[in-house]
């Protein structure tokens, strides 16, 4: 299958899931009207499209603000941004992308902003000292590719639409339970059961939804990576060289971490795994071994034992 | 009746079969278009930086006349070119050209220590890693294009729309590039 096939897949995927979540979104608000209120219904589908709107408005500063990216100076780190800019000619962006720096030890890098033309990326310092010039510019063509590929886009929405979700089923379904029974006209005890399996469902089905969107994208981020500097091992020795480094982000705020190159909460979701048999299902990323192999096998090579042990970029950048 | 009715049917899908086909051809050709003002953008940018490099070093190295002279002729060569393929080989010439006058400044410790001269050392990287990334854009836009003006349907009717194939900016020494095929492990 070549690169272009699975672009083109993977955006009737997302166009698919994005329906899924207008259609969830009007099961659950069916699912108050009929169990509680018509209007009711109506006034949470009213309610969550505003928040939706609201939310899409302020999610760049959203984003920066949580991930604590601060912008630079107009002639801070200019080979870093040539690097932008190179690898966003390749990807045939309108706009170069602003770089933003997060001051954190844990390499990693993340890309956010709903159109190309506002978006930007995000780099830690840890990942400025880790990676040499190459392997840092495949770290760049893959957040570059979530930009081309709309995936900013899309997950901003998706994060939005699981919040709007979960928001209104959990308004449901506490007025179900303490009061919300006197205002029903008949129907009985299925449809409040029907309604209540629904309602606990629903905030479920759509994190689901969350992660397998963002899920997918990473592998088509990594072959986009591997596309645009026509460099495959590029791409899989970053990421074996983040699956060697152990520090974890400081700030890791699950609510942003689909949008991290690598998860930047891992190493808290391992932990929790014991517990929670189906918690690979709820990953945002996949295994970074998995990502690796899916690389080897398109571009027709293995990663060495040993990673070259190149200056890291920060050297030419003059970071202390 | 019936069958009048599945007729109609029939003739709304294709028109609109049609439409979309055509919409998407004419996006192709403007993604390719885009490509190449992309490249024509860094080739100008390059072209506008030779005049003062050889001014640079001819400050030091005066009697080098036939390094000037190919030079300037390269880059001349590179601003008449029409096609994309024409624009690549003067471009492989005016790089060679220069790669000479670089050979030329290695003997001129001052003008390779001046600050001009390694700003415009700098820039003149820069501008060459550009162009090839804005090759690489152009000429993965031109073969989406190229397959689907030379592919069915649109094969038969592409040329009488005025659909022409487009040519790769690649020198005519070049190899096609390579393609790039990629499964998920999942």
């Amino acid at each position: 299958m070549t690169l272009q096939e699975q672009i083109r897949r993977n955006r009737l995927r997302s166009t698919i899931v994005v329906f899924g979540f207008v259609l969830l979104l009007g099961v659950v608000a069916g699912l108050i009207g009929v169990a509680l209120d018509l209007r009711l219904g109506i006034v949470a589908l009213l309610g969550a499209a505003l928040y939706a709107i609201f939310a899409m408005i302020s999610s760049r500063r959203m984003v920066a603000s949580m991930t604590r990216a601060q912008q630079l100076g107009p002639d801070e780190l200019r080979p870093l941004r040539r690097l932008v800019e190179n690898v966003s000619i390749a990807a045939g962006l309108p706009a170069t992308p602003d770089v933003r720096l997060v001051d954190d030890a844990a390499p990693n890098a993340f890309a956010a902003g709903i159109r190309p033309r506002t978006s930007y990326i995000g780099v830690t310092t840890g990942l400025l000292r880790a990676m040499p010039k190459r392997e840092l510019e495949a770290v760049l063509a893959h957040e570059i590719s979530h930009i081309r590929n709309r995936d900013t886009y899309l997950m901003t929405m998706a994060t939005v639409f699981a919040g709007v979700i979960a928001l209104i089923a959990d308004i449901g379904f506490r007025m179900l339970l303490f009061g919300g029974g006197r205002s029903r006209r008949g129907g009985g005890a299925l449809v409040a059961i029907l309604a209540v399996v629904g309602l606990v469902l629903a905030p479920y089905a759509a994190l689901l939804l969350r992660m397998s969107l963002s899920r997918r994208r990473e592998f088509l981020a990594d072959a986009g990576s591997a596309e645009l500097l026509n460099d495959p091992e590029a791409m899989g020795l970053a990421l074996r060289r983040l699956q060697l480094d152990t520090t974890t982000i400081a700030y890791a705020d699950t609510s942003v971490a689909h949008l991290w190159v690598e998860s930047p909460t891992s190493r808290v979701e391992s932990e929790r795994r014991g517990v929670l048999a189906l918690s690979s299902w709820f990953d945002t990323h996949p295994p970074l071994e998995q990502r690796i192999a899916a690389l080897e096998e398109s571009g027709g090579f293995r990663l060495p034992e040993r990673l070259p042990a190149d200056a890291p970029f920060s050297v030419e950048l003059g970071l202390a | 009746m019936l069958w009048l009715w599945i007729l109609v049917g029939l003739v709304v899908l294709v028109v609109l079969l049609g439409v979309l086909g055509y919409n998407r051809l004419v996006r192709l050709r403007n993604e390719a278009d885009t490509g190449w003002s992309n490249i024509d953008v860094q080739l100008q940018r390059r072209a506008d930086l030779i005049p003062n490099l050889v001014e640079a070093v001819r400050g030091y190295a005066a009697h080098e006349r036939g390094v000037f002279e190919e030079v300037t002729n390269a880059r001349a060569a590179l601003q008449r070119a029409g096609t994309p393929g024409q624009a690549a080989d003067a471009n492989d010439v005016l790089t060679t050209a220069i790669g000479r006058l670089f050979a030329v400044a290695e003997a001129y410790p001052e003008l390779k220590a001046s600050e001009n001269f390694l700003r415009l050392q700098d820039d003149l990287t820069d501008t060459e890693d550009k162009i090839s990334a804005a090759r690489r854009y152009y000429n993965s836009t031109v073969m989406h294009y190229n397959t689907a003006i030379q592919s069915l349907p649109w094969v038969v009717v592409a040329k009488a729309l005025g659909f022409r194939a487009k040519e790769f900016f690649s020198a005519s020494g070049d190899t096609a590039p390579p393609e790039v095929t990629f499964t998920p492990a999942t």
